[in-house]
């Protein structure tokens, strides 16, 4: 089961559910809006290795944004720290960004119950197209959860800036 | 309601859902990471006839990796035998991946009650991205359902366009719903 609006509201207010900061005009009917960040990371190479760490660098957006290209990833974070211990946070972009051509999140729409923390957006634009800092540019619905609860205690935990793939890490692991 | 991962672990454990082989420190809070079989294929369809057999390069991705390029699209399968005859899997990629630009599914991440197989992955890469066999690339996620009585045994209707029955990469079926 989804939640509706005024039940992630209510959640809010409960501590059961965090979205900081929290402003009732981003809550929708069954889902709450997020807000692109300012900061980007992009990959130094074209061509990555998930076998090896991909080096990265930043960039700052002004209040111009900046325009997306094709072929390109950017990584991208929500203004807001978003997540649950209770509920299963779900994202995706708003049908007005996904109107535009841009996806918001690549493959992976599920965020760990127990992950708290600003969520890293993966930028992709089919055609070129101008974003801008603060933006409305996605949303996250919550979910009821059916079993005992083991909270997420990986990686990304708290990021607080994209955080670039660590999935180089596994393979140390086996090694 | 989605299932946790101790639900997941429960489940498997009484034979509910089906991931084989099953390894507990594959499964996450929410969800159990999957693997990249070996097999690979580099698929191209014709514009011109749906129902004629795409082109298909089938390959082996080596101990050292495969480049996926952009702009196209490969068809890949998991490693572990994925399903349920009680919840609805939902088949995705981990954040992992997605934070290198790698799709494992394109568009439809649902899957059927009732099969119980390899799943064929769509693999498309934003940008060249290499890829080792076994790796846990993506995530599946099992959901409770209402109304599971009613299926009464018609999980899933495997004669018909039945990609169940298939335990490698297999390419669209699409002719087979143009009536």
């Amino acid at each position: 089961m989804i939640l509706t609006g005024p039940k992630i509201h209510e959640e809010v207010l409960n501590g059961n559910i965090t979205i900081d900061p929290f402003d009732p005009v981003q809550l929708n009917p069954n889902s709450y809006d997020f807000r692109l960040g300012s900061k980007l990371k992009v990959y130094k190479n074209l061509e990555l290795d998930t076998k090896n760490e991909n080096e990265t660098e930043t960039i700052e957006l002004t209040e111009s944004g900046i325009i997306l290209y094709p072929n390109k990833l950017y990584l991208g974070h929500t203004v807001e720290r978003i997540g649950s211990e209770k509920y299963v946070p779900i994202i995706r972009g708003k049908s007005s960004t996904g109107r535009l051509g841009l996806f918001v999140h690549i493959t992976a729409d599920l965020i760990d119950i127990g992950y708290i923390g600003r969520f890293t957006l993966m930028l992709h634009a089919v055609q070129p197209l101008r974003v801008l800092p603060g933006m409305r540019i996605g949303q996250v619905t919550f979910w009821k959860v059916f079993g005992d609860i083991k909270l997420y205690e990986g990686k990304y935990q708290g990021s607080m800036e994209p955080a670039a793939s660590q999935v180089y890490k596994d393979f140390k692991l086996k090694d | 309601m989605i299932l946790t991962g101790t639900k997941i672990t429960e489940e498997v454990l009484n034979g509910s859902i089906c991931l084989d082989p099953f390894e507990v420190s594959l499964v996450n809070p929410n969800s159990y990471n999957y693997r990249l079989g070996e097999e690979l294929i580099e698929i191209t369809y014709d514009v011109d006839d749906m129902k004629a057999l795409p082109t298909q390069n089938k390959l082996t991705i080596p101990d050292d990796g495969y480049v996926l390029q952009p702009n196209k699209l490969y068809l890949g399968v998991t490693y572990e035998t994925i399903g349920s005859t009680k919840y609805v899997p939902s088949l995705i990629g981990r954040s992992s991946l997605g934070r290198l630009g790698l799709f494992l599914q394109i568009t439809a991440d649902l899957g059927h009650i009732g099969t119980c197989h390899k799943w064929t992955l769509e693999l498309t890469v934003v940008q060249p991205l290499r890829v080792y066999p076994r790796m846990r690339i993506g995530q599946v996620s099992f959901w409770v359902t209402e109304g599971l009585e009613l299926l009464n045994g018609h999980e899933y209707k495997k004669e018909v366009n039945s990609y169940a029955k298939y335990s490698e990469p297999t390419h669209s079926q699409m002719e087979k719903l143009l009536g």
